[in-house]
């Protein structure tokens, strides 16, 4: 960069004015020419020279981009990781994905077209360029109209700012203002770094505090936990609904909770017509089984032979089932024992249900069968 | 053929209207229209932003409370699920087309006289949208998971459903608001470029210098800028008749009688321009006349639009009368039931002050007196703003609160928080509409300097 002019530039009044003069200063190819004005002007590109704008195509190219991508992350999270059928419709039926993959399309070519109008083709934001320093600048964003003629990047020693001046001044132009290009400080010495380290430490330090402090004071709140605090009723509340005042009720006379239908015999001997309800099956047997060893095993014995772990501890003495009393009791005398107790023995109607009771029943059967067996019960060949 | 060669040729009352009033030159626009960010605002603008802001602050503290307790505190109840959040929210929408349809479907068909015009529709488009946006977040109930409507890997595994037209509004609505603050901000790079050369202070030329990105005017910037310009006028073009079809389709795709109509997407465009034009007469008459603004935004203009809202109110009586022979040309007894609540049910009112608002009273626009007159431009503004606002109330509402099953039918009544919200979207609005005509140039110098007479070179080029 040395400190000769690069640039000239003078001032028109009109747009006519412009057109004649680069009409007039281009053959004379002093250098590279050109137009700064406050809008645009019809016709002004041929005449410089400038090549059509890439713009559009810029446009196209990602405009189709953009309905690829939509498209393609609609199908996949539609149809590929979380296919889901809507409506009745196929998951990779694609007539739903228009709307958005249109959205889209507009989107990437709205920013391509702005954004890259902006930074790629014009290369702005760029703050330093020599004209915005000029006195020509408030004329040109106003209401006059500048050609210059600049040192292009190849040519630059042979440019002749003497001779621009000069083609200018012929073609009209007033206001004639020769521009150097400031010299650049490098950008890396050591006071900008050590400022850019300060910079950043600081920055550190108070968004550290910051965060410290707001952690502090601010503990992880539940947010909006209102679905907590909904009007509600509590157990053992009053409440104004009801005309008692009670928030709960009794349940009302001759309710039956689910699957606790009452026995509906009230003496033992009353219950022995009751039929079993369960069939035989090996699965019957086995929750018989395993809830005659949660609940019975321990006073009635394994076998049911009156012989539990208890009997000795305890000395007490629990019923032998495998007596000829017991074995001579129907299916439903031993439920009715189940449900309401006998002597020592104390109801299990509680944590047994109906059919666990039933299914006791038949393990107890089984055991008695199989500790008095008959001579068919054994399959000699 | 350039219009000056039109003069002779053309009887008086064809020929291409001025486009603006008295001797207007680059510099004087400049002086006229930019300086107004530099000198202090008049009384009447600070009692004006005093009223919006008030509003606006009411509004912010009945959001505040929403968020607080939740939505329980609106009058939304079964059935009646959408209410005044969803109104609201096509409303504000719809107030936004007027924007965009001026500044890219009238520049893609080259009517120069929008250029006066559209920055302000630009901007009153962008808070139209900021002031639709709230409401279907707050709708959603938990507004800080709003996060959840787009597609973002997740750990629970989840994509939205893409088949639902409710997210395509998620699209359509962010799409809509990035590209019209794209529109508007290249609009403006070449008027700030303009304010950073004019203004003494050191800090507003650097915020300005910022702004403006360093424009400089080069004829080599110039060429991309009008190529890209045009393009996203013809992008927001398509844009502007999408948006609002995908908001009806959030109706018309659903089976609620009165909703499940082919016509609605054009009704809705129709409508939302309509209403927008209506937004942008009150507007400009306002500021043309506080900021003496007549010679540029001239009667011409007012004229032009009041012919546009005539047009728009014809497009919805025929588009009201199609949903009434809809529903006798079906025999749908649903629909028909519909349709009967809007004319004669709870809510008749609501139907009868939509159908005057909105048909009956624009047609006064017939008369060229009363085109041109701000009485009664003014007066049917105001009635076509309510009007729409109520017809959106007569297909959310009237079509929900009686739907399929009369069991669960219900007469919906908003709370004072409804309307406070409500009040509080126009106080946001005309705040920043203030806030805007007092910061930023109101008129786009730079593509009216370009339409002055004599601004354009006559010798070689081309010509339209």
């Amino acid at each position: 960069m040395s400190e000769r002019p690069s640039i000239v530039i003078g001032l028109f009044d009109s747009a006519d004015a412009l057109m004649t003069a680069i009409d007039g200063v281009k053959p004379k190819q002093l250098g590279k020419l050109e137009a700064y004005t406050p809008y645009a002007i019809h016709g002004i590109d041929e005449a410089l020279g400038l090549r059509r704008s890439p713009v559009g195509a810029m446009v196209m190219v990602m405009g189709l981009l953009g309905a690829l991508t939509a498209f393609g992350f609609q199908y996949w999270m539609s149809a590929v990781d979380y296919p889901i059928v809507t409506g009745g419709k196929a998951p990779w039926s694609w007539e739903a994905f228009v709307p958005i993959m249109f959205e889209v399309t507009v989107l990437f070519a709205t920013f391509t077209a702005g954004l890259g109008m902006l930074f790629l083709l014009n290369k702005l934001p760029f703050f330093g360029h020599p004209i915005l320093a000029s006195k020509a600048i408030a004329g040109i964003t106003r209401d006059r109209f500048a050609l210059a003629v600049e040192a292009g990047t190849k040519d630059a020693k042979h440019f002749n700012a003497q001779a621009a001046e000069a083609a200018l001044i012929a073609a009209g132009a007033s206001n004639v203002e020769l521009l150097t290009v400031p010299q650049q400080a490098p950008v890396f010495d050591s006071a900008f770094l050590l400022r850019a380290l300060g910079g950043i430490s600081a920055a550190c330090l108070v968004s550290g505090f910051i965060m410290y402090w707001t952690i502090k004071l601010f503990p992880v709140l539940p947010p909006m936990s209102h679905m907590l605090d909904q009007p509600k009723l509590g157990p053992q509340r009053s409440s104004r609904f009801f005309k008692d005042g009670h928030g709960m009720q009794m349940p009302v006379l001759g309710t039956v909770a689910r699957g606790n239908m009452p026995l509906g015999a009230a003496t033992q001997d009353e219950a022995a017509a009751l039929l079993n309800p369960l069939p035989r099956t090996e699965q019957v047997l086995s929750v018989g089984k395993q809830k005659f060893t949660e609940r019975c095993a321990v006073c009635h014995g394994s076998l049911a032979n009156g012989i539990g772990s208890l009997t000795a501890a305890y000395g007490a003495k629990p019923a032998n089932l495998q007596s000829q009393q017991f074995r001579d009791y129907s299916d439903g005398k031993i439920y009715w024992v189940i449900v309401n107790g006998k002597n020592a023995m104390p109801s299990h109607a509680a944590d047994l249900s109906v059919d666990q009771r039933w299914s006791v029943v038949h393990y107890v059967r089984a055991l008695q069968r199989a500790q008095n067996a008959k001579d068919e019960d054994v399959n000699i060949p | 053929m350039s219009s000056s060669a039109l003069v002779g040729v053309l009887p008086e009352n064809l020929r291409p209207v001025p486009l603006t009033v008295g001797v207007v030159t680059p510099g004087s626009l400049d002086d006229q229209v930019l300086a107004f960010p530099a000198k202090r605002p008049p009384r009447a603008w600070f009692i004006a932003i005093g009223i919006t802001s008030t509003f606006l602050l009411t509004g912010v503290a009945l959001l505040c409370y929403t968020i607080y307790k939740g939505i329980g505190v609106w009058g939304n109840t079964s059935p009646v699920f959408w209410a005044f959040d969803i109104i609201n929210f096509v409303f504000w929408v719809g107030i936004g087309h007027a924007g965009t349809l001026i500044s890219a479907i009238l520049f893609m068909f080259r009517m120069r006289w929008r250029n006066a015009i559209a920055r302000f529709a630009e901007a009153m488009t962008i808070f139209a949208v900021i002031c639709a946006g709230i409401f279907p977040l707050l709708h959603t109930g938990r507004p800080w998971l709003d996060f959840w409507l787009f597609p973002y890997p997740n750990q629970r595994a989840l994509w939205p459903n893409f088949r639902s037209p409710l997210l395509w509004d998620v699209f359509a609505i962010s799409t809509y608001f990035s590209v019209s603050l794209m529109f508007w901000y290249l609009g403006l790079v070449p008027d700030i470029a303009s304010m950073r050369d004019r203004t003494k202070s050191k800090w507003k030329k650097a915020i300005y210098t910022v702004l403006s990105a360093g424009w400089l005017g080069a004829a080599s910037h110039w060429r991309h800028y009008e190529k890209a310009y045009l393009l996203l006028a013809g992008l927001a073009t398509g844009l502007v008749l999408s948006v609002h079809s995908v908001v009806s389709f959030d109706f018309a795709t659903s089976v609620v009688p009165g909703w499940h109509m082919t016509i609605f997407p054009p009704y809705f465009v129709a409508g939302a321009i309509f209403a927008g034009f209506a937004m942008v007469v009150i507007v400009l008459v306002i500021v043309r006349e506080t900021m003496q603004l007549k010679n540029l935004i001239t009667d011409f203009h007012l004229e032009v639009m009041n012919k546009v809202i005539l047009a728009m109110s014809c497009i919805m009586g025929y588009s009201y009368f199609m949903e009434g022979a809809t529903a006798w040309y079906s025999q749908n007894e649903y629909l028909l039931h519909a349709f009967k609540n809007i004319i004669s049910g709870t809510y008749g009112w609501a139907g009868w002050l939509t159908i005057s608002c909105n048909i009956l009273i624009p047609q006064l626009f017939w008369f060229k007196k009363c085109r041109t007159s701000y009485f009664w431009m003014i007066l049917v503004s105001i009635a076509v703003t309510i009007g729409m606002w109520f017809e959106r109330f007569v297909i959310i509402v009237i079509s929900l609160h009686q739907d399929y099953l009369p069991s669960s039918w219900r007469i919906y009544r908003p709370t004072l928080v409804d309307f406070g919200i409500l009040f509080g979207s126009f106080g946001l609005f005309f705040t920043l509409v203030l806030l805007f005509a007092r910061v930023l140039p109101v008129i786009a110098t730079t593509e009216v300097k370009g339409i002055l007479p004599g601004a354009q070179p006559k010798h070689g080029g081309h010509h339209e």
